[in-house]
């Protein structure tokens, strides 16, 4: 029931018999129709129907007739206490009805009289008008105690310490949590000053006070002032004027442990970015799409370009030699698997190439949900360019070793290539001067004097016999035939070597393995053969990709370490050793076996043989190397190499390289060692 | 002298063939008679049934150098003259060479002219 409704509702209970009686009550219903625009006039016959109705739907007003007798009074009685008002009407107007009617709770009283029908509705208006006064003025006191009630919910259940003051700064009130948080019993908070509650220190800088008298001062204070105040504590201040009457609200906000968590978080957020940004390690966040979020300083030079130009874009752009999905961290992306130690090679803006090595992790929230990864990009130009020196030097060393051997070689063909070409000189100036003496004799014989033809045919059959014409011609040939033999040995020593000093291009290539070991292997010879036996047993095997001068320097420090084994073992005895080398197709693969009968190797010794510098030759003799290179080479071929050995016996290396050799792992540079091999 | 009497025997060592052939045919006309050897083992099974009076040898040869091979013709024929080819002459030690009575060191690849004229001195003449 609001007071806009336009409709009026009203009962009126009388007795059926009145209807369609004469007499002014028989018309009360018609009386009332015209009351206001919209009516709803129920009537009723009985007190319960009556009484059902007026609960039923709020009604303005009841008008009851005097002749339901008792059935009058139990609704009388009935809406007494909080009911609409109830008009009695009567055409018995006797003192004795109306008193009983007052009595009992009726608003008014009407006799049915000439004027009932004017006087009727005067009365059932002012009636309505009261009761509606009545019923509103209870809803806002309701609304009222409602919010009042709300609010001091509200005020009792906040986590932050509340109170009001009172205009001279007296405390009217306080909330459990501003007891709880001042240790002050609420019954005992009120009355007493602020600053005897709360902890001194609060008061200190006067930010307290000033927001205070602020609020105090009639007419100001209209919002919330606020401040931070206290020092071992820190408290959000908030004060704001009630109204001039309701005094001042103070709320202390404990924001001690937020300020403190804020700083923690911003210092840990710099402290990361700092370990981020001064990483050696190049280091990229990307998203779940590969869009690089964060970029530290050295990814940024790795890829030589200004700081923040990484950030946002996709990583794959950066990789334009590489297809996405080959990608370590498109991998890790999809599968959520760190991948560590790949290496790939980037092309940066300004068009060079350098090699780096790839560590991708992915990263997760705090609830576990895969967000991104990081990479860690290493750059490996400096690793690459030692690995090459050291890879250069062994094989300058054992270039070295062989030196003597190659030299050797050379100058014995050298020698008598040389020695051949002062005969043939001289052979040919003999020569010249048998054909001297054959052109003296055309030309006697031209001449026609016969004495003179069989004198000079002497001369030149006795030449013939002095110079040997017939020696030297045949000898000629052979000095001829030996030096071009001579000349063919040095041409193939000078290939040979330049073939195993030659640098790797930088890709891998399709090679023959036979070649590789057997073209070492005529190197190697020129320094052992005069005291081993080369037992070659190759069988036909699949080419390899692979690095094939890295492949010879294996080779070729296997043969060394062979005869120096062969050399350790019979010296200068004269006896002859034997390496028996032996290559092969197996599970996948080429094996490749060196078999010497030298010195062997210690068994304490068999595990450190490929450590970098272990070596137990004497100085100069060999880097320490040649193991350790040849191991991280073949590691580098996906293959592994083995060792056996019977120490006075000999030794027998195992290598075997894969033919599908898989993405090439990081070798380790420096730390670590390549690890040790197993005996087989 | 007769031309018997004066045709002086000279054995050269060197384990390369080829070495022996050029070094003969340098010497052809020198009027020597010339016996070769592969191995310092053959020079030596040769000096132990002939008399020699100059021995040529290469000092790098399997199994023996030079000079060891020198040191022990010494003993089977201590009047054969004695020359030294080696593609390295600063590695031969004078004190050795000296004490083996070693005449000259003739380099490898060596010239013509300077093989005859060392043995030629070598052989007294």
């Amino acid at each position: 029931m609001s007071h806009s409704a336009p409709l009026v509702r009203i009962i009126v209970a009388q007795p059926r018999q009145r209807l369609g009686s004469p007499g002014p009550l028989g018309g009360t219903a018609r009386v009332l129709e015209h009351l206001g625009r919209e009516m709803d006039i129920a009537i009723v016959h009985d007190a319960e129907t009556c009484l059902a109705r007026a609960a039923g739907a709020p009604t303005d007003l009841v008008v009851l007739d005097a002749g339901l007798d008792a059935e009058g009074d139990e609704i009388l009685e009935a809406l007494r206490a909080s009911g609409p008002p109830v008009v009695v009407v009567t055409d018995r107007p006797d003192d004795e009805r109306i008193h009983a009617a007052f009595r009992n709770g009726a608003a008014d009283c009407v006799a049915a009289g000439q004027d009932y029908a004017r006087v009727l509705p005067i009365v059932a208006l002012e009636q309505i008008r009261r009761w509606r006064e009545t019923v509103e003025r209870g809803q806002v006191e309701q609304r009222l105690r409602d919010l009042e009630r709300l609010g001091d919910a509200i005020v009792e259940a906040i986590p932050a310490p509340i109170a009001v003051l009172s205009a001279d700064g007296r405390v009217v009130s306080a909330n459990p949590e501003f007891a709880r948080a001042f240790s002050a019993p609420l019954e005992a908070i009120a009355g007493k000053r602020l600053e005897h509650l709360v902890p001194a220190e609060l008061f200190e800088s006067g930010v307290l006070r000033l927001l205070i008298a602020s609020a105090s001062r009639p007419g100001g204070g209209g919002g919330v002032d606020r401040g931070t105040v206290g020092r071992s504590r820190r408290f959000d201040v908030r004060v704001r004027r009630l109204g001039e009457r309701s005094g001042i609200l103070v709320v202390l906000w404990d924001v001690t442990e937020r300020d403190q968590l804020a700083k923690r978080l911003a210092d840990l957020t710099r402290y990361n970015e700092n370990v981020i940004q001064n990483l050696n390690s190049a280091l990229l966040v990307v998203d779940r799409n590969g869009a690089i979020s964060s970029a530290n300083q050295a990814a940024e030079s790795i890829f030589a370009v200004e700081p923040g130009t990484l950030r946002g874009q996709l990583l794959w752009d950066w990789f334009p030699g590489t297809p996405p999905e080959r990608l370590l961290v498109a991998r890790t992306l999809a599968d959520g698997v760190s991948h560590r130690g790949a290496e790939t090679v980037i092309t940066r803006r300004d068009g060079t190439l350098i090699p780096i090595g790839i560590s991708c992790a992915p990263l997760t929230d705090a609830a576990g949900e895969r967000i991104g990864a990081v990479a860690i990009l290493q750059d490996l130009s400096e690793i690459k360019e030692l690995q090459r020196a050291v890879l250069q030097n062994e094989k300058m060393a054992s270039i070295g070793q062989l030196a003597a051997g190659v030299a050797h070689e050379i100058n014995n063909p050298m020698g008598f290539i040389h020695a051949n070409l002062c005969q043939m000189a001289e052979y040919l100036t003999d020569l010249r001067r048998m054909w001297e003496e054959v052109g003296r004799l055309q030309e006697t014989i031209a001449g026609g004097a016969l004495g003179e033809i069989r004198r000079q045919s002497v001369a030149l059959t006795e030449l013939a016999r002095e110079l040997d014409v017939e020696y030297l011609v045949s000898d000629f040939g052979k000095a001829l035939r030996e030096s071009q033999e001579g000349s063919e040995r040095i041409r193939h020593i000078v290939q040979d070597l330049r073939s195993f000093s030659r640098h790797d291009p930088g890709e891998r290539t399709l090679a023959d393995i036979n070649e590789c070991l057997d073209s070492t292997a005529s190197i190697a010879w020129t320094m052992m053969k005069h005291s081993v036996v080369l037992r070659k047993e190759y069988r036909d095997v699949p080419r390899v990709r692979c690095y094939p001068m890295q492949l010879k320097q294996v080779f070729m420090n296997l043969l060394v370490n062979a005869y120096q084994a062969i050399q350790e073992r019979f010296g200068q005895s004269g006896e002859i050793g034997e390496i028996r080398l032996q290559t092969g197709e197996r599970g996948g693969g080429v094996s490749v076996t060196v078999t010497d009968n030298g010195i062997g190797i210690r068994p304490e010794h068999v595990t450190r043989i490929f450590d970098p510098f272990f070596t137990t030759k004497e100085v100069g003799i060999g880097t320490g190397l040649g193991l350790s290179t040849s191991f991280s080479i073949v590691q580098r071929h996906g293959g592994t190499l083995k060792v056996e050995s019977k120490p006075g016996e000999g030794s027998t290396f195992e290598l075997f390289l894969p033919l599908a050799a898989g993405e090439e792992a990081a070798t380790p540079a420096g730390g670590g060692g390549p690890g040790r091999p197993g005996l087989s | 002298m007769t031309a018997a009497e004066s045709r002086a025997t000279v054995l050269v060592v060197d384990d390369e063939v080829r070495i022996l052939s050029a070094v003969q045919r340098s010497l052809r006309r020198e009027g020597y008679e010339i016996l070769t050897a592969e191995t310092p083992a053959e020079a030596l099974a040769i000096l132990a049934e002939r008399s020699v009076d100059l021995i040529v040898s290469d000092q790098k040869m399997p199994g023996m150098s030079g000079l060891e091979f020198l040191a022990r013709a010494i003993v089977l024929q201590p009047g054969a003259a004695r020359l030294l080819i080696t593609g390295w002459t600063e590695e031969v030690p004078r004190e050795e060479m000296e004490a083996l009575g070693i005449r000259a060191l003739l380099p490898k690849p060596w010239d013509d002219g300077q093989l005859k004229q060392a043995v030629r001195e070598a052989l007294g003449r």
